[in-house]
């Protein structure tokens, strides 16, 4: 119908350029579904949901962690930064988690302590959760970016994502100099490049492969590598986030003086003061 | 050359899910059973939380406990209120090292129902490392 020629325009009523325009309208039809069938065909992988850890039978997941590697290959002043903040940490040896502060990177995406993490995907962002005090990363992707002056330098950075073919290259930056959960620092001038891509086991179980690599010509002499694999979690994600317990407490603390017929004079410091008389 | 960035972090992330006023002060090299009657129990994040009155040698007194996070004892089969004030209950604690009351909560039992990890770090399987938080704590394996 749509490749009709001239010679029959008279058996549909004699109108040639009727003709004509349905055999353009026929080619273009044919061309967009050629083109939506290639973009179906091409449509990204789907990172959208809970993973956890992935672990080959009898793997550890330490050794999933590059346990055994050598040292980290620090600058002098990346030494220092490390050296300060590990006296920083006092004999208490605590850690920001320990106060309810979230990872940073690349802590964050190390999946230390085995919790699970989420991934939203929608065409221009990808929404990265980890059940460690719900930190999350927006990766923003397409078009949709924030101008170099309206990012804020954050522990987890600035993140773009691009698709190279199938794999998902996210590219951080704008990180404020500081050290991660796990003892990494890195200075405002480092560079965290990820790459996600989708694939399956032996058993056909879904498998997300990640590799980092981050640069940091301050406190690094060389770049430094991380992979990790996740598999779908049977499961949920578990609120975790955790800062209001001295907000409760000093509620609390008012809430006797409210008892008490008192005027409610209780700050925060009250709070610590009393925390550290208990301890 | 590139190198790993997780060889040096490795242990210390076994702390993490524990770590809310520090796992330094526990012993993880053993763990101990302590029994008691349940006056306060929060199973939440960053970690665990509970009051047990306890009665031996020394006498009847509430004694605090801190152990895993919700996160972990969810998953591991707790549920929603099935530790409640005046319950029985045993505790698997890492003892203080300083040898006073309390100790980090690795399993618990109620009601002849046992929740927890046996002396076993929920992140790795192996003997529970919380302790690795610490400079003087145990390597792992």
């Amino acid at each position: 119908m749509g490749v009709a020629d001239g010679e029959n325009s008279s058996e549909v009523g004699g109108n040639s350029m009727t003709k004509k325009s349905l055999v353009a309208l026929g080619l273009v039809l044919a061309a967009l579904i050629t083109q939506w069938s290639a973009a179906e065909e091409q449509e990204p992988p789907d990172f959208t949901g809970v993973w956890t850890m992935y672990l080959a039978p009898g793997e550890s997941p330490f050794a999933a962690f590059g346990r055994g590697a050598p040292a980290l290959p620090l600058t002098r002043e990346g030494q220092q930064r490390r050296d300060e903040y590990q006296k920083l940490l006092g004999p208490e040896v605590a850690n920001p988690a320990a106060y309810c502060v979230d990872y940073g990177m690349p802590s964050m995406m190390e999946q230390a302590g085995a919790y699970p993490i989420e991934f939203i995907q929608k065409p221009d962002q990808l929404t990265i959760i980890y059940e460690v005090e719900g930190e999350m990363r927006r990766v923003y992707m397409g078009e949709r970016h924030v101008p170099r002056e309206k990012r804020l330098p954050t522990r987890q950075g600035y993140s773009e994502g691009r698709w190279d073919g199938d794999v998902l290259v996210v590219e951080t930056t704008d990180l404020t100099d500081g050290v991660d959960q796990m003892q990494h620092p890195h200075s405002d001038q480092a560079r965290i490049v990820e790459r996600f891509s989708l694939g399956a086991d032996d058993k056909g179980t879904k498998i997300i492969s990640y590799e980092m690599s981050m640069t940091d010509p301050v406190y690094y002499r060389e770049p430094v590598t991380a992979q990790r694999k996740w598999a779908p979690l049977n499961g949920f994600i578990i609120p975790y986030r955790c800062p209001d317990e001295f907000w409760l407490a000093l509620l609390d603390m008012r809430r006797e003086q409210l008892k008490a017929g008192k005027p409610v004079t209780v700050r925060m410091s009250d709070v610590y003061k009393a925390r550290e008389a208990k301890e | 050359m590139k190198r790993s960035i997780f060889a040096a972090a490795a242990l210390l992330s076994a702390g993490i899910a524990s770590a809310h006023h520090s796992a330094a002060p526990f012993d993880f090299t053993k763990f101990v059973t302590i029994e008691g009657i349940v006056k306060q129990f929060k199973v939440e994040n960053p970690h665990t939380y509970a009051v047990v009155t306890v009665t031996d040698a020394k006498g009847t007194r509430d004694v605090e406990y801190e152990g895993h996070s919700a996160s972990n004892f969810y998953r591991a089969g707790f549920t929603r209120d099935s530790v409640r004030p005046g319950d029985k209950i045993a505790i698997l604690i890492a003892p203080r090292k300083d040898g006073g009351d309390g100790g980090f909560i690795n399993s618990f039992t109620v009601n002849g129902v046992t929740v927890g990890f046996g002396g076993l770090s929920p992140s790795t399987g192996k003997p529970d490392a919380s302790g690795a938080a610490t400079s003087s704590a145990p390597k792992q394996p």
